[in-house]
Parts: structure tokens; C-alpha cells; sequence
């Protein structure tokens, strides 16, 4: 496969799953991920370095298996959550995508990122931006996500921060 | 219903304090004042011990930390002779922000408007042309050196400072809260430091809610609902293999609270289900551990095995459960806070303990945290209902803990040598409120001091 073909299917992957955390189709968007699929999102060490080694530093968010998505799935679909009460509307953007050379049978890619947020509870609007870092598998017929790094720029945020906001 | 006048600016106003009819009661408006919010920065922050950091952060010569108390920038350094200094972050000539850095190592600091120079102990090392500036007599004689905090003193690693020169020693302060910052301290034979990677978010309410909420059991089963039915399902994860096996606490199931003077209080609880010792990062480094038994000894030891939630009013907590976390709170506005959070370990600790600790951190904590964001969320929730209609008649929120005292009344001051604690005891189901007043007993007397 050529490296044309790859970055179309990894900016089509990438924008389709902006837009299934639009709609809110949470099985769709689990089903992306493999099942040992690690979803990381670094903190910042000070202001200009993240932090690398999520086993010695610390992590906004790290799972080592897609389990972990499967949780906060749980924990929004539960309302037991005052943080999805009501739930905030967003809109995902994804651009400048580029692959990223990938050894064996996999495909690479970076983007840029950014969330608008709005909660209906307080009419308040925010952003969470960023780029990202996303390797796909081969599984048959299709492409999961098993590797994600959501590098996020604004990292002082308000009160919340969860899947659907990244 | 009616509704009482909004009360004049005289602390005393907002606060019902009578413990000998079972009274305890504080005006919501104390969260929705904005000019209450300004006397709070000026004779709360402004005036009394304040965290700042810790000791390990500026463990080399010239390293310094940059922070707040109240309204005011404070640059933390190491000395080039080892003391720690508290300066005021803003240049002598103008009065310009001096160091815009979080943390570093820094000989000298320049002042990017005019290029005036200190010392990282804050002495002014230049004037930028001071021969050619035809300066006063007067101004030759002043002395140029970075303005410092009243007091600064640090208490086995942690660091205070207080910009009023009027204030106990922080011995005095601390009192027998002390103990429980032993109880952190001791977990570290060689010292605790922060994990990389601090946190930091806001959220849309009053410092106070945060100051509450951290000694609040009583919210947990219902705030946190999501978070305990996550951990339901899950099948429990092995334990190591090499993890003690003899870590039972003796002590009965138990939730209880001490409360000290200068507005300090801890919460602990024994025997939650599922949450016990062999769920703590401690034990998970055998060695390290061992070694803190031996130090230590099995009283100690079963106490900082147990949960516990201190706060040293008026801004830091920590709190020792599933993982060990130093939180600090800026207030930014009457219903704006920042929150500054970290997490807290034993130096020289080994990998797996490591991990294990920062993995039970992140899931708990933060905003993007399974628990914390439903506190901060809370907290905006507060913030708008105490503007409702209850405003005038004080809060139900605080009389937990006020009634008569069970009849096996057990609370084991006496193993960690606490003299004389304000306490309360109960069951799992306890949450106790009574240990919130301490810290606004404080509020009231620093807000009644006069600035
Ligand atoms: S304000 Fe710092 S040198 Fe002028
Ligand atoms: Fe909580």
C-alpha cells in the first residue's frame, strides 16, 4: 500500500473519530481502539517539556488497555457522573495530518487537534488543542487505533477532563 | 419563608458558632461575598502561614520555585548557603514580575525591564548605569535587595511562609497536626519528593468547597457513585506475590477525625472494603517498607497505612488513600480556584511501587481523574444553589458529628501521643462535619484580626 493510500485512511480514521465523540456513539467509538490498544495523554513536566515515562512520571491519562476507555464509557452511560449533567456539546476538528514512518505492517500518523466545548448548564465555551500521535493495525478487513498520544497544549483546564473533551 | 438582611461586613455575621446548644452554622453568602472574598486575601492568605513548597524541590544551591501567597508573587530559592529564602518575585526599581519561570536553578536573577540584579538569596547585585543615573543621596542609601516574606520555616521537608510578621511559630502553628505531617514524612526514609508532572486546573466555586470537600466522607458513596461502580465491577487485580502478608489492620472498621487549633483537621477511616493496606503504594516496595516498620514501629506503621485526609488550613491537603497527593489551592476570585496538585513519594522507591502509586494517583485524582472532577463539578453546583433561596438561614452542613457520641467511644489519641485533640468517632457510614469548624473557627479569628 502506498503511502498516499495510508495517509487518506489515517485522516479519514482520525476525523471519524472526532465526529462519533460529536454524536456521542460510544461503542463506535471504543470499536476503533484494540483491545490492548494504550491511550496516553502526558502531563507537562514545567512549561515546555510533557512527560515521557508514564511508569515514573505522571500521566493526565494513561491506559495500557483499552479496558480503561471502556470505564469512562461506563462511568458517562451510568449518570451517576454530576461531570455529564448535563453532558458538554463538542465539535472535533482534526488537520495537518502527516504520516510518521512506522516499522512492519502498521501505519503512523500526527495531527493537529482541537475540541470546542460548550456546557448548556452554564452556556460557558472553551478549547482543548493539541496534537496527536496514532499507530493503526491491520485486523482483517479493517484498521484499529493501537497506539494514541494526546499531547494537550492547555493543560490547566476547567474542573473536567475525559475522552470525549480530547 | 423569610429571609434575613444581608449581614454587614463583620465576620463575626456569618458564622453561628455555639457548641453548647449543638450550633454550628455558617451563612452561605460567606462563599458569595466578593468583599469578603478581598478581607480573605488580605487577613486570611496575606496573614498567616501559608504552604509553599517542599524542601526536596530546592534541593540543590540556587534552585528555586515560583508561587503565590494571597495576591502576592513569591520567588522560593536555595541560597547559595544552603538557607531558603521566601522573596517577594518583584523587582525593587519597578516593581516588574522578576522571575517568569516555574522552577529552575538560577545564580543571579535578572530583571528583563532595566536589567537590575539579585542573588538568588534576593541581595541586589547591580543597578543597571547606577553611576551615570545622577541618583539622591536617599536612593544610594536605600537598599535595593528583593523584599521577603515575614517568617519562612519548613517542617520536615514542608515548606511555610507567612507575609505578616505576627503569627506563632509554625511549631505552634502546626500544634499536633505535626503528627500527621509525620505520618507523611515517615513514609520517606530518604526524604519524599514529587512525582514529575504537577497538575494544575480551576474550577467555577469558592476555595472553601475545596477546603470542606477534602474532610467530607459523608460525599463520597453519593458524589462518587460512578467511580464506586466502576471499581465494583472490575475483578479485583492481583496482588503482588511479594507483598507482606500481615498488613490486617486490628482495629475494628472505623471513620474518625481529630481537629487542632489554627483551623487544621484529619480524617481517617480503618477497614473499607477493598481499600485496604495491600491496595497502598507503601507496602508495594517491600525494602522500603521494611524499613519504615523498623523505624517506626507497628503503632505508627498501622496509622499510615490507614486513609487519611489532613488539612492544614488555609491552603494545603493532603491526602493519603489509594495514592499519596499534595494539593494546594490559589483562590483566584469568590467563585474561581485554581488548584495546584501533586503526587507525593518516598525517594529511592522501586519501580513497581512506583507505578502502582502513580497509576492509583492518576485514576483518582485530577481533573482528568475518576473522582476528583465530580468534586470539582460539585463544587460549581454549590456555588450556584447557595445563591438560592436557603441563603438568609445557613447551612444544614455542618451538624454531623454534633449529637451525643456513641456509646464505644474509641479514638486512639493516645498511641500516636495526641494530648488533647478536638475528635469525633463513628461508623463507615460516620461522616463526620463537626471537623470542618476548626478551620472555620480559624477563618473567623484571622478575619476578626484587623488587617
Ligand atoms: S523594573 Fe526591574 S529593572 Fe526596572
Ligand atoms: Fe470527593
Amino acid at each position: 500500500m502506498n503511502n498516499a493510500e495510508n495517509l487518506r485512511l489515517a485522516t479519514e480514521l482520525l476525523i471519524h473519530e472526532g465526529r462519533l465523540l460529536d454524536q456521542r456513539d460510544w461503542s463506535a467509538w471504543l470499536a476503533l481502539y484494540a483491545a490492548d490498544a494504550v491511550y496516553w495523554v502526558p502531563a507537562w513536566r514545567n512549561e515546555g517539556e510533557e512527560t515521557a515515562d508514564p511508569e515514573r512520571e505522571v500521566s493526565l491519562i494513561y491506559h495500557p488497555q483499552r479496558v480503561g476507555l471502556e470505564e469512562r464509557v461506563m462511568r458517562v452511560r451510568s449518570r451517576l457522573s454530576v461531570t455529564t449533567l448535563p453532558l458538554p456539546r463538542t465539535t472535533h476538528f482534526v488537520s495537518n495530518v502527516a504520516l510518521v514512518p512506522r516499522c512492519g505492517e502498521t501505519i503512523g500518523a500526527q495531527a493537529s487537534w482541537m475540541v470546542q466545548i460548550y456546557e448548556p448548564r452554564t452556556s460557558l465555551q472553551r478549547v482543548h488543542f493539541g496534537h496527536c500521535e496514532v499507530t493503526l493495525a491491520r485486523v482483517e478487513q479493517r484498521w484499529e487505533i493501537t497506539h494514541k498520544t494526546i499531547h494537550l497544549q492547555n493543560d490547566c483546564v476547567a474542573a473536567v477532563l475525559d475522552f470525549y473533551l480530547l | 419563608m423569610t429571609f434575613a438582611a444581608a449581614p454587614t461586613l463583620n465576620p463575626q455575621n456569618f458564622i453561628d458558632d455555639r457548641p453548647h446548644d449543638g450550633v454550628f452554622r455558617v451563612r452561605h453568602d460567606a462563599f458569595l461575598n466578593t468583599a469578603l472574598f478581598d478581607l480573605e486575601m488580605t487577613r486570611i492568605f496575606e496573614s498567616t502561614w501559608v504552604f509553599v513548597g517542599l524542601e526536596s524541590d530546592l534541593a540543590r544551591p540556587h534552585d528555586f520555585v515560583t508561587t503565590q501567597i494571597g495576591r502576592v508573587p513569591i520567588l522560593l530559592t536555595r541560597a547559595g548557603d544552603g538557607t531558603l529564602r521566601g522573596l517577594i518575585n518583584s523587582c525593587r526599581h519597578r516593581g516588574t514580575l522578576l522571575c517568569p519561570l516555574r522552577k529552575g536553578n538560577q545564580r543571579v536573577h535578572v530583571c528583563h525591564y532595566h536589567g537590575w540584579q539579585y542573588s538568588s538569596a534576593g541581595r541586589n547585585l547591580g543597578i543597571t548605569g547606577a553611576a551615570a543615573g545622577q541618583y539622591p543621596a536617599n536612593f544610594v542609601d536605600d537598599t535595593h535587595d528583593l523584599l521577603s516574606v515575614a517568617r519562612i520555616a519548613s517542617y520536615r521537608g514542608f515548606i511555610f511562609a507567612s507575609l505578616c510578621d505576627a503569627v506563632p511559630t509554625l511549631e505552634e502553628h502546626l500544634g499536633e497536626a505535626r503528627i500527621f505531617l509525620d505520618l507523611i514524612a515517615d513514609q520517606g526514609p530518604n526524604g519524599l519528593e514529587y512525582v514529575p508532572g504537577t497538575v494544575s486546573y480551576t474550577f467555577d466555586a469558592n476555595w472553601k468547597f475545596q477546603f470542606e470537600n477534602g474532610l467530607d466522607f459523608y460525599h463520597f458513596a453519593a458524589t462518587h457513585s460512578s467511580f464506586v461502580q466502576i471499581l465494583r465491577q472490575r475483578p479485583p487485580p492481583p496482588l503482588p506475590p511479594d507483598l507482606p502478608t500481615d498488613l490486617q489492620d486490628p482495629d475494628p472498621q472505623a471513620q474518625g477525625s481529630y481537629s487542632f487549633p489554627y483551623g487544621h483537621a484529619v480524617t481517617w477511616s480503618v477497614g473499607i472494603p477493598g481499600q485496604g493496606a495491600e491496595r497502598r503504594p507503601l507496602p508495594r516496595d517491600p525494602t522500603l517498607f521494611a524499613q519504615v516498620r523498623a523505624r517506626h514501629g507497628a503503632t505508627r506503621t498501622k496509622w499510615l497505612l490507614r486513609q487519611r485526609n489532613l488539612t492544614i488550613f488555609p491552603n494545603l491537603q493532603i491526602v493519603d488513600i489509594q495514592s499519596l497527593q499534595l494539593r494546594v489551592w490559589q483562590p483566584l476570585a469568590v467563585d474561581k480556584t485554581r488548584m495546584v496538585s501533586n503526587c507525593l513519594a518516598p525517594i529511592g522507591e522501586n519501580n513497581a511501587a512506583r507505578s502502582f502509586r502513580i497509576r492509583q494517583y492518576e485514576e483518582f485524582f485530577n481533573p482528568s481523574g475518576l473522582a476528583t472532577a465530580d468534586d470539582n463539578i460539585m463544587y460549581a453546583f454549590c456555588q450556584a444553589g447557595y445563591a438560592g433561596a436557603t441563603r438568609g438561614a445557613g447551612s444544614q452542613g455542618y451538624a454531623r458529628g454534633l449529637g451525643e457520641r456513641p456509646a464505644q467511644q474509641r479514638h486512639d489519641a493516645a498511641e500516636l501521643g495526641l494530648r488533647d485533640p478536638d475528635w469525633a468517632y463513628g461508623t463507615l457510614e460516620f461522616g463526620d462535619e463537626s471537623c470542618f469548624h476548626a478551620g472555620h473557627r480559624e477563618w473567623l479569628r484571622l478575619m476578626s484580626r484587623g488587617s
